[in-house]
């Protein structure tokens, strides 16, 4: 016991020491996921070091089920920012909208834990409008929650009918071309968009024309995201981190530090505070 | 019971008879691309002595000689053995090596067959040529352990060694790393000539090619069926494609990369490694810099869909190379078949047209599949080709 502790401490010293250099870019990694066999194959202190060695600011995380994302938030509250996913296991992606027992779940985490957001969820064109997806948003209302849609742009158009003041978080950009993206972020300001899983953002560390141009049009509504879809994944994050810095090196110094994690601070870290 | 008996008797003799399925034009295209075989020879640019024959005979002498590894122990005819398709016929080279657990080497020894047509080479891909590639096992502390050193030191204390690198080389009396780089091509230039023979799914193609309805016949029916889905709704030929039913490239089929290190992210490591190799196309050991291989390893970028990417892998002779998959973690085809039938969509990420669909396969379309990948086989046999001594011929 003596030596554990003798040993923690140790690596407690050691920590900032390991920590990265004060002028790497921070990074706010607004699509992580910790779902269960993430969380059965990934020790907790192995997960929390890999977000700290990749020198993220923040973490916007979710999970299938919530449990991953709580024990996470627990174990690093400063960098989790945790949102609930209205899944319970992997595998409900296509058939939870029409689950109504997806809705007692949602309820009953909202009644013990505090989040961001309700996502990340898939949600394509109708069935935006069939009723477990709009009881979802019902809650969502009900809570002050942002909405972290995987979506195409017809059912983000839906989620917005159905909740004009509704604020989401695009997943994906909803891998729409950037000329789409503007012109959905035009239409609403209350849209914000990752680039999880994106690679046409960028090449060999050189930010695509068109991109650009969406990027300089709203300096304010972009993040970056890894998406740890596979626990495998998880050890992605580092790299993503990198990989993104790598690129953003190639915008303006301001428009970087917007993308890198200004926006997921003043945008996804806010809505939690306001939560708490 | 009677009754079953004779009918399955009579299934099995309408299979045995032959027939040929109404295949499409577009599936008749599609077949047709996986064909003619053999192509002609691969050759690479980028190694001077590619088809050369001296050096080819070299090569294969290399590629089975012990003394390489210090310990005497390890060749590269150990792991990639003819016997067994060029394969260990494990699931990771652990047993040949005597190292297992967290400093095992963590992939499966793929075969050599046709590796010639390829471009990049080792799971990952790290590597854009055969003879850059052969360093790594050369130099491996868990493969053949061996140095630039070692290799020039055995080389010139060996009279026949050292007369074949004379006739192929010229004197050997360069740095060793300079050797060691001439070595690895000589051994290249012999992997090269690993061409497979012709399968009874190559008689087939060229049948339904020239029109031959009866020769087409003899491919049995479920080899056929499996046929058709292997080029229609199961969407194979879009990644094993052409005649050595491989694209050349990496892909993501859901199979899980852990290793007991943290996670072997194949491509994504392949591609960082392949740009800090300067053994590369792009390095100054290169024969021939300025060819179309170069700009290929020029303009790869890393992208985040490379991470868990896998090489994928060409399917002739695949019924001979288990165990199957990066980590060997599939023991028979029809195991791969079942993966492709059951395939877990959370694993895979793939937005707009979707290639990969669990297939849910009964297990008579499984079986044909499997047929299908069976009649992929040749029945050629490795013949060494190394012709008499070199040391003991007069040589100038
Ligand atoms: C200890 C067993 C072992 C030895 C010895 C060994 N290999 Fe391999 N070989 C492997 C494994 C395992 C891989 C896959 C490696 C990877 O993906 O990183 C491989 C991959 C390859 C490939 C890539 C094939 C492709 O199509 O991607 C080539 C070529 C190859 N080996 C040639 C050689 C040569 C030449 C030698 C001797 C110099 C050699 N190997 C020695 C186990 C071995
Ligand atoms: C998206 C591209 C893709 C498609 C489509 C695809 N494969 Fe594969 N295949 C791969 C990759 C990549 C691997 C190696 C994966 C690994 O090692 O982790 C592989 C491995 C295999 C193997 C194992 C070979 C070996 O030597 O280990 C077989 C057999 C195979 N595939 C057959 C099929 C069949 C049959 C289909 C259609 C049902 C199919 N593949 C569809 C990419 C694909
Ligand atoms: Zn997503």
């Amino acid at each position: 016991m003596r030596l554990l502790t003798v040993l923690l401490t140790m690596g407690l010293a050691l920590a900032p020491a390991a920590a990265p250099a004060a002028a790497e870019l921070p990074i706010f990694d607004a699509h992580v996921h910790f779902s269960h066999d993430a969380a059965d194959q990934i020790a907790l202190s192995d997960a929390v070091a890999i977000l700290r060695k990749a020198g993220l600011k923040g973490a916007l995380v979710s999970s299938s089920d919530d449990a991953g994302t709580q024990k996470l938030y627990e174990a690093a509250p400063d960098i989790v920012v945790p949102e609930l996913r209205p899944y319970r296991r992997r595998g409900e992606i296509g058939s939870w909208v029409r689950d109504a027992t997806v809705i007692d779940y949602l309820e009953a985490r909202l009644k013990r834990y505090q989040y961001a957001a309700i996502g990340e969820f898939h949600l394509y064109g109708a069935d935006a409008d069939l009723p477990v997806p709009r009881r979802m948003v019902e809650l969502a209302k009900q809570h002050d929650l942002m909405l972290h849609a995987h979506s195409d742009a017809d059912a983000v158009e839906r989620l917005f009918a159905q909740w004009p003041q509704a604020r989401i978080l695009w997943a994906h950009s909803g891998f729409d071309q950037p000329q789409k993206v503007r012109a959905m972020l035009r239409k609403h300001t209350n849209l914000w968009a990752d680039l999880a899983f994106r690679t046409d953002q960028a090449s060999g560390g050189k930010v695509d024309a068109e991109w650009r141009k969406a990027f300089e049009e709203f300096p304010d509504r972009f993040m970056v995201g890894t998406d740890t879809f596979t626990p495998e994944r998880w050890y992605f994050i580092g790299e993503h981190a990198d990989w993104s810095r790598e690129w953003l090196k190639d915008l303006p110094p301001a428009l970087a530090e917007r993308i890198a994690w200004k926006n997921g601070e003043d945008v996804i870290r806010a809505a939690f505070a306001r939560r708490r | 019971m009677r009754l079953i008996a004779l009918l399955a008797a009579a299934l099995l003799a309408h299979d045995a008879a032959g027939g040929l399925l109404d295949f499409t034009a577009a599936e008749l295209r599609a077949i047709e691309r996986h064909g003619p075989w053999p192509p002609p020879a691969p050759r690479d640019p980028s190694n001077r002595v590619s088809g050369n024959a001296e050096a080819i005979a070299f090569g294969e002498l290399l590629f089975f000689d012990t003394r390489l590894s210090p310990n005497g122990a390890m060749s590269c005819g150990r792991c990639h053995q003819p016997g067994r398709a060029w394969t260990d016929g494990r699931r990771t080279p652990g047993g040949v090596i005597g190292a297992t657990g967290r400093d095992a080497l963590t992939r499966n020894t793929p075969t050599l067959w046709n590796a010639g047509f390829g471009r990049w080479f080792g799971w990952g891909g790290g590597s854009d040529t055969i003879w850059s590639f052969s360093l790594r096992p050369i130099r491996h502390p868990l493969e053949m352990g061996s140095s630039a050193a070692h290799m020039a030191r055995t080389l010139r204390a060996d009279p026949e060694l050292a007369c074949r690198y004379r006739r192929v080389f010229g004197e050997a009396g360069k740095p060793d790393e300079a050797l060691l780089v001439d070595v690895v091509k000589a051994i290249a230039a012999f992997v090269e000539t690993l061409v497979s023979a012709r399968s009874p799914f190559d008689e087939f193609r060229d049948a339904l090619a020239r029109g031959d309805r009866d020769a087409a016949a003899r491919y049995p029916l479920a080899a056929q069926r499996g046929l058709r889905r292997f080029v229609g709704e199961g969407n194979c030929s879009v990644c094993h494609f052409g005649p050595a039913f491989s694209n050349g490239e990496f892909g993501d089929i859901g199979v899980p990369f852990f290793v007991p290190s943290g996670v072997d992210s194949g491509r994504y490591a392949g591609i960082q490694r392949l740009r800090a190799d300067p053994h590369n196309l792009l390095g100054r050991f290169n024969d021939r810099p300025g060819d179309a291989g170069a700009a290929r390893t020029r303009h790869v970028q890393l992208q985040p869909r490379n991470f868990g990417e896998f090489k994928v892998p060409g399917l002739r002779n695949v019924a001979k190379t288990a165990p199957y998959m990066h980590d060997g973690s599939l023991a028979t085809l029809s195991d791969v078949v079942k993966h492709y039938s059951e395939l877990d969509e959370n694993r895979l990420h793939t937005e707009g047209e979707r290639i990969l669909r669990p297939l849910r396969l009964s297990p008579q379309a499984s079986a044909d599949l499997v047929a299908f990948l069976e009649s992929l086989s040749d029945t050629g046999r490795y013949v060494s080709g190394a012709p008499s001594r070199c040391a003991s011929r007069r040589v100038q």
